[in-house]
């Protein structure tokens, strides 16, 4: 496998683990490097997937010339920058490259989108089968243990590569939404406030719970009820 | 566009217009189908780039679904079997009325511009780059990454051979590298190759 077939395939396939790919990055650097950085590549993409389409195509939608602006400037600069200043300019820039590249937003973040993507949830006004909710808690591996009534919604949705349960649960102070995420591991419990809506994550024995209120309210309280509530089966 | 449909009087149509009602609710199809609606609508509205239209093609392609429910053996296998008929439900409509699309670079903000600041704004351009791909690489893309689909059921999907499929997935990427100020890798595949 050359350069140019070794790059087709990382390109098309980043996480492509071919016997023939494996031996090619093994002697080679420079391929190597291009698929960490596509695997990064396609971390991100995959959270832009999954988070749906911009809203609204306004100045949003727009693709931002993340680092044309910097380049630009050391450009210019380029021509009298003594040596090391040169050197450690390079050094920054592969920072840079390797900054830009992490995770660019929280799991937090990610939630609020797709809750956002959808927010008809929310409004859900009548009670969800006792079916869909079983359906939905079975394939994330967790029962309930509360009163079917009060699930006013119900999905299996896919999240960070996943099917995970999504409910919507009538409690006193307003519907909340509830996550279980099986494979999401988080060491603290976390809350957050993000375009109008609170939520807390906290751990829990395979993974991670997130549940999430409109407004700015606190749900601490809510959360810990809710975390009694979940129980995992594995 | 929802709401009325040439269906038989035994289909659920109320079932899949948003809320599962009557004898349909207990069906456990009909509730399998409607589980994948979320996922239904991403999928479609990548494709499509517009909300309602990506709407209207679930909804068309769920009733195609219950119409031809006789056709899953497997159950476990309904998600990728939904977005293969939300796929060709898109490609479907795209090329019956030739839909007049957003010019996404109608709303492009003026270059230099700055975008406003926050922890998202990097994902944004991204989503907003992925929406600016043509569809031939889009579309690959979404099925791969979204859909969860091989190469070889992509190129299936599109009657494509697996080396065109291959090199619309490592253009597709190519091009979102530049998002990143990464110089693009160099593109040595002439041609895709038919299947």
């Amino acid at each position: 496998m050359n350069h140019s077939e070794a790059r087709l395939m990382i390109g098309a396939e980043p996480r492509s683990s071919s016997a023939e790919l494996a031996e090619h990055l093994a002697t080679c650097p420079e391929c190597t490097q291009f698929q960490r950085e596509m695997t990064a590549l396609d971390n991100n993409i995959r959270r832009a997937l999954e988070q749906g389409p911009l809203p609204v195509f306004g100045p949003s939608a727009s693709v931002t010339p993340i680092s044309n602006a910097r380049t630009t400037r050391h450009r210019k600069r380029a021509g009298w920058w003594p040596g090391w200043a040169l050197a450690a300019s390079v050094a920054i820039a592969s920072l840079l490259v390797i900054w830009v590249l992490r995770p660019t937003d929280t799991l937090a973040h990610d939630i609020v989108a797709h809750v956002e993507f959808e927010s008809a949830s929310w409004s859900s006004k009548e009670p969800a089968s006792a079916a869909d909710i079983n359906d939905a808690l079975a394939r994330g591996g967790v029962a309930l243990d509360m009163g079917s009534d009060r699930v006013m919604y119900a999905h299996s949705c896919w999240f960070h590569g996943r099917l995970v349960p999504h409910l919507v649960v009538h409690m006193p102070q307003g519907p909340i939404t509830v996550i279980i995420l099986p494979d999401e591991k988080v060491k603290h419990r976390t809350s957050f406030h993000e375009s109008g809506i609170s939520g807390v994550i906290t751990p829990a024995p395979h993974g991670s719970i997130a549940v999430l209120a409109q407004g700015d309210e606190n749900i601490d309280a809510v959360a810990r009820q809710v975390q009694k509530s979940v129980h995992w089966l594995q | 566009m929802r709401g009325v449909r040439n269906s038989g009087p035994r289909t659920p149509v109320s079932s899949f217009n948003g809320s599962t009602v009557g004898a349909a609710a207990s069906d456990p199809i009909v509730r399998l189908f409607e589980s994948m609606r979320p996922d239904l609508l991403r999928f479609a509205h990548w494709l499509a780039r517009d909300r309602a239209i990506a709407e209207d093609i679930v909804q068309e392609a769920l009733l195609r679904a219950w119409r031809s429910r006789e056709a899953l053996k497997d159950p476990a296998a309904a998600r990728a079997w939904l977005l293969t008929i939300v796929r060709r439900e898109h490609a479907r409509l795209y090329e019956r009325k030739r839909l007049e699309l957003v010019a996404l670079d109608d709303g492009v903000e003026p270059e230099g511009m700055p975008s406003p600041p926050g922890p998202d704004s990097e994902l944004d351009s991204l989503r907003g780059a992925i929406l600016k791909l043509p569809l031939e690489y889009r579309e690959p893309l979404i099925m791969q990454v979204l859909g969860g689909f091989s190469t070889a059921e992509i190129a299936q999907e599109l009657s494509l051979s697996s080396t065109a499929v291959l090199t619309r997935l490592f253009r597709a990427r190519n091009k979102l590298r530049t998002l990143y100020g990464l110089t693009p890798a160099p593109d040595d595949s002439e041609s895709e190759g038919v299947a």
